[in-house]
Parts: structure tokens; C-alpha cells; sequence
């Protein structure tokens, strides 16, 4: 008897083998052969693609298959590096595959995708992850195996403070966003005599937000000599049923302005709770979040105007540069909305990691860290122009714009020499909207 | 202030409630944890926002269509993979109950993308009501008074219809039961079609207030296993009160102590309640 | 069927492969921890996740901040995770079914939410633990998974021999009897408490152990990965679907489910479609449906494990008095 359960596990375990076996098989096949200048460089998207993050992750897929698109395709009407031709030009015409893998928001997932790809795939660079919390261990396998990682949207400062050498990030950090606000608030002051003083933090109990509180808690020292002062702190649940105690305790605390860092479903429903509450605040500034995201106006309507963030991109700039205005084409035919800030940011971290190859000229990763570091990247599709990366792997140029919401639109408000309108520094009564 | 804070409490409390009352029938009478409740619920609400989206008809009037809906889908389930489960181990229906979670959750974001939806402009939108200085939304209000109402046709329906008698009888012996010459299969399928109707109900109300997206219905149901525990499986009342219970603890408690503790207070009054009375408040 | 596994990374040189054995492994060590409360004695626990928490903060913390070795944090872990155990479910105990099941998962949620507003421990943010030289003292390896598959491999087995100990020992006979009648066995004599709480806190040690271990091998943690909902579901889905309350069950649950899930979402999960959930889910309902006693019981009625079924004597109706 012993003998038939030995047997029959025996046979289930290799059952099993066998399935394992054969996707690691062809996979391993599938590798390109060593040469020098392959023909497909493969680089790792690692996303979050199912789970409640997923509207963002698939957002940013389509975003990365229009970089492809542009990199792979001969595309001479949009002026921006390695448009023109069809592939890289440095590497006689070699296609760029991006590799997509789903983290569902899981640090582990996002750990063993990484490993996968670079292993498995053979992927000569990594981009993602969008949540700092599945960044981090993507971005230490990348740096164990000494594959460049670019991260596009992911914005907790910790991540550049971890001193891999590995890594760059193209978003401004939450740590250069709240400055960004208090300089934005203290420009309406000066300007507009906007009179803002007290300012109230509402945050997602995640890494997000918790950073988003300790940078706000940082910066405040710097500006309490121009009359800022943090009056209340709400700190919620990561998954929200209702939103009404919160709301109370900021309509009780009064304050001139409100820092979000919020996602879409929970930032939905702060500004319904507002409206039914009559809460009116001067300025409500949100981080790089659920109000870039434009079904905030679809869901919203004209209840969305007034609200403020930073963002890398606007589709009023559309009319302004060019270059954003074609990709916007590409990728608006794919998802069937316009491109907003965090995505169009990790579109950028595609074109630069592409770009980083093209012009080392080789898949040596050595090589490709080597062009990430010393080189300046033109990005014609960011206000700012260009992307550098520091010594600690941050983009130096900030991409990101003041943006207001106003009739519908995310009218770019600030600094004055991107601005397609003058900000409102105040919110009329819900009822006179 | 504390009004307000306690009215808004006891609202959320009541649909809490709803969705409750949908769980602890089939946990009462089947003695089955349906990890799919969630899902209902989050089905029931696609179906309130494409009724808006496509025929602009408000989610108050197509209501009973989403009540029906999710009754069916409860008799189907009930028919096509609770049947087969039934009598199984305990702990095998809660694993085909989640393996459908995961199926009709993401089947739901395969179909209608993973987008947060939100209806804008039903007939109770941006209304409200103020009095004494405490001020309530429309939405919340009448989806409270339709939850409010719906219990009230549950418990009518259980406690005063042959249906309803049968479904107590065989929840007491479902063996005995069926001597006494009751259709149990019936009986089960009824009893999984009516918790559909009830998360249908709640769905369609919840529709006018609550974001929409695959992962609705995950937070409600896991709030309502805990209301249903608190109240006493298999019992509405228990599940009404439990509801409110929650509601406001949920409200008094991030009030108080900081709402990030809002749901870690809901666990704690549980674990204090079942101290006193390990049956849950109304168990026998 | 040990031996098997032990080799199996040695012929197949895959690093995904062994990523995937490792995390097999702790799952499949994680569920025999929670067969022993919920198998043998009868008492649903859907917060395993809890323990496994514990260990995996524990350890990491003291080694984050104190520089406290990991092996010492392992035991560290463990040890808190007992105390943990026998503080918050010796009240519980006198739940019946549900109402018990119900409140491990409230004590779990509230430990995650506790963890997650407590500074000290980095709240929300997560612990990267610090990278330090490879090593077995250590436990940290970088070039090759090997080495962690070796520990795991070591350490399911004193799983294994701990649960089949308990099985066949006068303490396994007295949890058995209260789960089959905790009454009848209050009258035999059993002080069913006792025992339950002792079978409670051999659980959540062994869970315990393996959290730290799962934290040395992601080297990050934050609350919402270990002591999530999520992993406590994990374990119960495994051993249910392996087959309750049977030494095996938890091994072939482990075996079948996280290859499964992995995998589909290697072939699948690039789409962004959600269609690897939807395929993995219809294949949990399938085997739910049409194996309602588990694989375990399946390969019984082929009567292939004829051994283990006069062992387990009507282990399979265990799931039935766990929540009734």
C-alpha cells in the first residue's frame, strides 16, 4: 500500500514538474541567442494589472505600447528622439518588445515578476511599477542583477534614498511636490491676495499617503515664517465605505486648504460628502493621484471644477506642444481617453530607458546605467523639456504643472510661463456652481 | 455635531444592514459563508449603472430589475455550484464560493474595464436634507428607507408565508423537513435567490452614492460577516441591529479615536459583544 | 513524495521554478500549521495571517533596528506569535463554529491596522530589510534561491514530523475527540480548552516561523502583504482544497494551488484583462464541485491511500464540525 501512494504522488509530482518544466523550457528557448546587436531588445513593464489599481496599470499599458509603437515604427511627424526611423538606430534598426507582467498590487508578485523577467526573459532593462510598495523589491532584484530600472510614476521619496545604483525615476517626488504646493499657495497669497493660512492633510492609510503626511510635516517648518499653518490631519482607511466622519472633522476644522492624497473611488466621494456638507475651501491641492485621472471630470461633472494638483501633463497643453499632442492621438485611438499625467510619465521612462540603449549602442547593461546617468534625455513632451537624472537617481527637472480644473478642463495654472489660465484661489458655494 | 456624526452613523448602518440580511440567510439557513455576497452586490450595482448608462432609467425606478437579476443569479448559483456543495465538508462550499468571487470579479473588469463609474445624475443626486443642523444626502437617506423597507419585506416574507416557513423549517431540520414533505432543493434555491435580491436591492440604492468598479463589493461583505455574527446566524433582526450597531460604531469610533481606526473599532465592539453573549446578540 | 520535492529544484534549474518551489513550500508548511487547530481540533481560523505577521515583523525589526541576528528573530517571532495565540484565543474558545472563525478574522484585521499606525515599525510604509553579505547565519542569499530552498526544505520537514507527531499522539486522539463532540469529550474527561489552546499555539509558532522566513526571502515587508486578508484565505483555500485534517492535504493543496496561480499568471496576467483570476477561479469552483472531500479524499476513494484513511478515521467530516 505504502508502495501505490509513493507511486501516485510520485506521478502528481511530476505532473507538476512537467507543467513548470515546459514554461521555463520555451521560455528559455525563446532567449535570444548571445550576439552583440540582437534584433528584439526585450525590456520588463512589471504593472499593476488586475486588482484595484488595475484601471491606472492597464492606463499605463496602453502607454507603454504607443512607446513601443513610436520606437518600432517609422514616425518622422512627431518630433522626438528615436520617432523617425523604425527601431534604434544605434542598433541597426533592433525592435524594442515590452514584456508586460501583472503585480496585483503585491510586493512578492512584484519581486518574483522581476526576477522572471530578467531571468527568464532576458529583459536588458525594467520599467514600472507605479505603487512604491511593489517599486521597492522590483527595483532591488533589478539592482542584485544589475539591470537598469527606470520607474515612471512612483513618487514616495524613499525610493531615491535607498542609495541603489541601479535605480532612476522619472516622477518628482512627493518631497518635491509638497514644496511645489506651498510655493503654488504662497504665490495665490502674494498674487491674488488669496489670504490661505491653515492647512488640513487628508490621506490614504498607505505608504502613499503616509509619505505624502511626513513630507507635508517636513516642509511645514520652512513655511510657517510665511504664515502656513497645519491644522488637522485625517488619515483613512485603505478601503472606504463611506467618508462621512471625515468629512465632519475637516468642515469642523475649517481649513483654508486641503492637500489630498487620495485614488479615484475614495476622491470621488470626498467631493460628494463636500458638496452635501457645503464644505468650501480656498484651494484644494491633490498629489499625483485619483484627480489626475480624467474619470474624475466623467464622474464629477462640473462638481470637479475648482479642485487643484500637479500634474505632468494637461490636455489644454495639447495645443501648445506639439510632440504631447501626437502622442496624445496614438494613444487616445488605444484607450479612448486622454493621456494624463502618471501615465504619460511612464511612457517617458519607456522612451528613456529605449533611448538610454540606443545611445550607449550595446545591451551591456553597464553601458545602458552608464548613457542613464550621463546623458540628458530630451522629452519634448514634458513642460520641462528634458530629463536628467541626479546622483541618486531622481529626475532634476521637475515635469510637473499646477493644474486646476475649470469648465471641465485641466487648465494649467501655474508657473506663470506654461499657464493656459489664471487659477480661481477660492471655491464659490457648492450651490452657485 | 455629534448629531450629525450619529445620523450619518445610523444610515450607513441600515444598508449595512441590507446587505447583511442577504449574507445571514444562507448562512442560517445552509449553513454556507457565500464569499460571493460581495460580488452580488458589485453586479447588482454594474447593472443599476448600465441601465442609467444605456436607457436612462434612474436607479430607483429599475430597481426591481436588479432585484430580480441577482435573484436569479443567486438561484442559478444555488442550482449550478452550491448544490453540488451542499453536503460536502463545511469548508468546501466557502472554497467554491470564492473561487466565484474571484470569477465574477474579474470577469466583471474583463468586460467593463477596471474604471471607477460613478452616476452623476439620478433623481436623487446632490439632494438633501437638513434639520437642526444636521445635514443628510438624499442618496443616503432613501437608500436607508429602502433598505429600511426591504428588511421589513424579508422578515414578513420568512416569519408569515408558507414560503417562508418552509424556509424556517428547514433550517431547523432540513432531514425532517423534508419528510414533512417540503421541497428543500426549492427551498434552497429560494433562500439563495432571495440574499440575491436583498445585495440586488442594495446594489440598485447604493448605485446613487458609491463609486462602481469590480472591487465595490468586497469591503460590504466583509463588514456584513462580521454583522451577521454579531446579530446571530440566521437572524434579520439580529442582522437589522447589527447593522446599525456597526454603523455607528464605525462613525462614533473614527469620530473619536481617528479615522484610520474606523473598521478596527467594528472588530473590536465584536470581539467585546461576542464576550457577553457568544451566540451573537439574538442567537440561540 | 519528500524526497521528491528535494531534488526536484537540483534537476530543474529554472530560477522562477525555484521561486516558485520555495514559496510552495512555506505555504505548504504554513497549512499543516492550520490543519492542526482547524483539521485536528476543529476550530476555524480565518487569521492565520496574523501569526504569520508577527513572524515575519518580528524578525525583521529586531534585525532592522538591533541588528539582532534572524535565526534569533525567527524564534523571537515565534515565540511572541504563541503568546499572541494564547492571549487573544483562550477567551475565544468557548465560540462555537462561525462565531469563532469570525473573531480570529477580527483579531487579525485589527492587528494589520494596529501594525499599520504604528511608527516605530515604518506603519504603511514597509521594512526593506537591510541587505547584508550571503550567508546561512545571515539568512540572506542573493546569487541563487538553492540555499533558500534548502532551509525551507529543512524546515517543512520538522513541520511534517511535528504534525504527524501530534496526529499520532495522545494530544492529536483528544483533539479529535473535540472536534468530533467537544461535549462528549468534556464528559470523557478532556479538558478541551487546554488542548485546543495548546494545539493553538503549536499553530501559530510553526506559522510564525515560516512569516519570518517568507520576510528574509522577499526582504520587504509591509503590513498589507503579511498580514492581509489575502494569505489567511491562502492557507484555508489549500488545505481545503488538498483535503482537511490529513497530513498530506495541505502538501498536494500547496502543490497544486501556487504553481497554479503562478503560472497562470505568467501566461495570462501581461493582458491586463484579469483573465488568469478568471481561469484560476473556475478551476477552484471546478475541483470545489466535483471534489468536495479534496484531492485527498479523491486519491482515498481511488482507494490509493487506503494508509493514511484508517489514520485519518473520518478525518473528512472535520470540516463539517468546524463550522457547525
Amino acid at each position: 500500500m505504502k508502495r501505490r501512494l509513493v507511486v501516485i504522488l510520485l506521478a502528481s509530482v511530476l505532473v507538476l514538474s512537467l507543467i513548470a518544466g515546459c514554461s521555463g523550457g520555451s521560455q528559455q528557448q525563446a532567449a535570444p541567442k548571445e550576439e552583440p546587436k540582437p534584433q528584439t531588445i526585450k525590456i520588463g513593464a512589471i504593472l499593476p494589472l488586475t486588482g484595484s489599481a488595475a484601471s491606472t496599470g492597464v492606463k499605463l499599458k496602453y502607454a507603454i505600447e504607443v512607446a513601443q509603437e513610436i520606437i518600432n515604427n517609422p514616425h518622422p511627424e512627431i518630433n522626438l528622439p528615436l520617432a523617425k526611423d523604425a527601431g534604434l538606430p544605434n542598433l541597426k534598426g533592433a525592435k524594442v518588445e515590452f514584456v508586460f507582467a501583472d503585480h496585483q498590487a503585491n510586493p512578492e508578485v512584484a519581486k518574483s515578476e522581476a526576477e522572471r523577467l530578467i531571468q527568464n526573459e532576458k529583459v536588458v532593462g525594467l520599467i514600472g511599477c507605479y505603487h512604491s510598495s511593489a517599486t521597492k523589491p522590483a527595483s532591488q532584484v533589478a539592482e542584485r542583477f544589475q539591470i537598469p530600472f527606470v520607474a515612471g510614476s512612483s513618487s514616495s521619496a524613499a525610493l531615491t534614498e535607498r542609495g541603489l545604483k541601479w535605480f532612476t525615476r522619472i516622477a518628482p517626488n512627493d518631497d518635491m511636490e509638497t514644496k511645489f504646493f506651498f510655493d503654488y499657495l504662497k504665490y495665490l497669497n502674494e498674487k491674488f491676495n488669496a489670504g490661505i493660512k491653515t492647512v488640513a492633510v487628508v490621506y490614504i492609510d498607505n505608504e502613499y499617503g503616509v509619505h505624502a503626511f511626513q513630507m507635508v510635516d517636513k516642509w511645514i517648518k520652512e513655511y510657517e515664517k510665511d504664515g502656513f499653518k497645519v491644522v488637522l490631519d485625517v488619515k483613512y482607511p485603505t478601503n472606504v465605505s463611506n467618508v462621512d466622519t471625515e468629512v465632519q472633522k475637516i468642515k469642523q476644522a475649517k481649513p483654508d486648504a486641503i492637500f489630498h492624497a487620495s485614488y479615484i473611488g475614495d476622491m470621488t466621494q470626498f467631493v460628494k460628502k463636500y458638496k452635501e456638507l457645503g464644505v468650501v475651501p480656498k484651494a484644494v491641492l491633490c498629489y499625483c493621484g485619483g484627480f489626475q485621472d480624467p474619470q474624475f471630470v466623467v464622474n464629477l461633472g462640473k462638481d470637479a471644477d475648482y479642485f487643484s494638483g500637479s500634474n505632468a501633463c494637461t490636455s489644454t497643453l495639447f495645443g501648445k506642444m506639439d510632440a504631447l499632442n501626437k502622442i496624445n492621438e496614438l494613444y487616445k485611438k488605444k484607450s479612448g481617453v486622454d493621456i494624463d499625467g502618471p501615465t504619460l510619465e511612464d511612457f517617458a521612462s519607456a522612451m528613456v530607458i529605449a533611448d538610454a540603449i540606443n545611445q550607449a549602442g550595446s545591451t551591456d547593461p553597464n553601458k545602458i546605467l552608464d548613457a542613464l546617468k550621463t546623458k540628458t534625455f530630451d522629452a519634448p513632451y514634458f513642460v520641462s523639456g528634458k530629463i536628467k537624472f541626479g546622483p541618486t537617481g531622481q529626475n532634476d527637472f521637475s515635469a510637473s504643472v499646477m493644474v486646476q480644473l475649470q469648465n471641465g478642463k485641466y487648465e494649467a495654472v501655474w508657473p506663470e510661463q506654461f499657464k493656459t489660465a489664471d487659477p480661481k484661489p477660492a471655491f464659490p458655494k457648492w450651490e452657485a456652481r | 455635531m455629534l448629531a450629525q456624526v450619529i445620523a450619518s452613523g445610523i444610515l450607513m448602518g441600515f444598508i449595512y444592514a441590507l446587505v447583511a440580511i442577504g449574507l445571514t440567510l444562507t448562512w442560517g439557513v445552509m449553513d454556507i459563508i457565500n464569499f460571493a455576497h460581495g460580488e452580488f452586490l458589485m453586479l447588482s450595482m454594474y447593472s443599476a449603472f448600465w441601465m442609467y448608462t444605456l436607457f436612462r432609467t434612474d436607479p430607483l425606478l429599475s430597481l426591481p430589475l436588479e432585484a430580480l437579476l441577482i435573484f436569479v443569479l443567486g438561484y442559478v448559483t444555488y442550482k449550478i455550484v452550491i448544490k453540488r456543495v451542499a453536503d460536502a465538508p463545511g469548508l468546501t462550499a466557502l472554497l467554491a464560493t470564492f473561487g466565484l468571487s474571484l470569477v465574477l470579479r474579474n470577469l466583471a473588469q474583463f468586460l467593463w474595464t477596471p474604471n471607477y463609474r460613478f452616476l452623476n445624475q439620478t433623481l436623487v443626486t446632490d439632494k438633501k436634507l437638513a434639520f437642526a443642523g444636521i445635514v443628510l444626502g438624499l442618496p443616503q437617506v432613501v437608500a436607508s428607507v429602502g433598505s429600511v423597507i426591504m428588511t421589513l419585506a424579508v422578515f414578513y416574507f420568512v416569519q408569515r408565508t408558507r414560503m417562508g416557513r418552509a424556509i424556517q423549517a428547514t433550517a431547523l431540520d432540513k432531514a425532517t423537513a423534508k419528510l414533512m414533505g417540503i421541497n428543500t432543493e426549492l427551498v434552497y434555491g429560494v433562500t439563495f435567490g432571495l440574499s440575491g435580491a436583498c445585495v440586488g436591492v442594495a446594489g440598485a440604492l447604493m448605485s446613487t452614492f458609491y463609486p462602481i468598479h469590480p472591487e465595490s463589493g468586497a469591503l460590504y461583505s466583509l463588514l456584513a460577516f462580521v454583522i451577521v455574527a454579531l446579530g446571530g446566524f440566521g437572524n434579520i433582526k439580529g442582522a437589522l441591529q447589527g447593522g446599525i450597531i456597526i454603523g455607528l460604531a464605525e462613525a462614533l469610533g473614527g469620530y473619536f479615536l481617528g479615522t484610520q481606526f474606523k473598521y478596527a473599532i467594528v472588530f473590536l465592539i465584536y470581539l467585546l459583544v461576542i464576550q457577553l453573549r457568544p451566540q451573537g446578540l439574538f442567537g440561540w | 513524495m519528500y524526497v521528491v520535492i528535494g531534488v526536484l529544484p537540483f534537476i530543474i534549474q529554472n530560477t522562477n521554478f525555484h521561486h516558485v518551489m520555495v514559496i510552495f513550500l512555506i505555504f505548504a508548511a504554513v497549512g499543516e500549521a492550520w490543519n492542526i487547530i482547524t483539521g485536528f481540533a476543529g476550530q476555524t481560523s480565518f487569521g492565520h495571517a496574523a501569526f504569520f505577521g508577527i513572524g515575519a515583523y518580528t524578525s525583521s525589526v529586531l534585525f532592522w533596528k538591533f541588528k539582532i541576528n534572524p535565526w534569533a528573530g525567527m524564534l523571537a517571532g515565534a515565540v511572541l506569535a504563541t503568546v499572541t495565540a494564547a492571549i487573544v484565543s483562550y477567551p475565544a474558545f468557548r465560540l462555537k463554529g462561525h462565531y469563532f472563525a469570525i473573531a480570529t478574522l477580527a483579531v487579525a484585521e485589527i492587528i494589520q491596522q494596529l501594525v499599520v499606525s504604528w511608527d516605530y515599525v515604518e506603519g504603511a510604509t514597509g521594512i526593506s530589510i537591510p541587505v547584508v553579505a550571503d550567508g546561512f547565519l545571515n539568512l540572506q542569499f542573493h546569487k541563487s534561491k538553492i540555499p533558500y530552498f534548502i532551509i525551507a526544505y529543512v524546515l517543512f520537514g520538522v513541520v511534517l514530523l511535528i504534525s504527524y507527531l501530534v496526529e499520532n499522539s495522545k494530544l492529536g486522539y483528544y483533539l479529535k475527540a473535540i472536534r468530533e463532540s467537544s461535549d462528549a469529550a468534556e464528559a470523557m474527561g478532556i479538558d478541551h480548552a487546554l488542548y485546543k489552546l495548546i494545539a493553538m499555539m503549536i499553530s501559530a509558532f510553526l506559522t510564525a516561523i515560516f512569516g519570518s522566513l517568507y520576510a528574509q526571502y522577499i526582504l520587504y515587508i509591509d503590513p498589507f502583504m503579511v498580514f492581509s486578508m489575502n494569505i489567511s484565505m491562502k492557507i484555508v483555500l489549500l488545505v481545503v482544497l488538498g483535503g482537511i485534517g490529513t497530513i498530506m492535504g495541505p502538501v498536494i493543496g500547496a502543490a497544486i494551488l501556487i504553481p497554479l496561480s503562478e503560472y497562470t499568471r505568467i501566461l495570462f496576467g501581461g493582458t491586463g484583462k484579469g483573465i488568469d483570476l478568471i481561469i484560476f477561479g473556475m478551476l477552484v469552483v471546478l475541483v470545489a464541485c466535483y471534489q468536495p472531500h479534496g484531492i485527498v479524499g479523491m486519491l482515498r476513494r481511488m482507494s490509493l491511500l487506503k494508509v493514511s484513511a484508517t489514520k485519518g478515521g473520518g478525518a473528512t467530516h472535520a470540516g463539517r464540525n468546524a463550522v457547525s
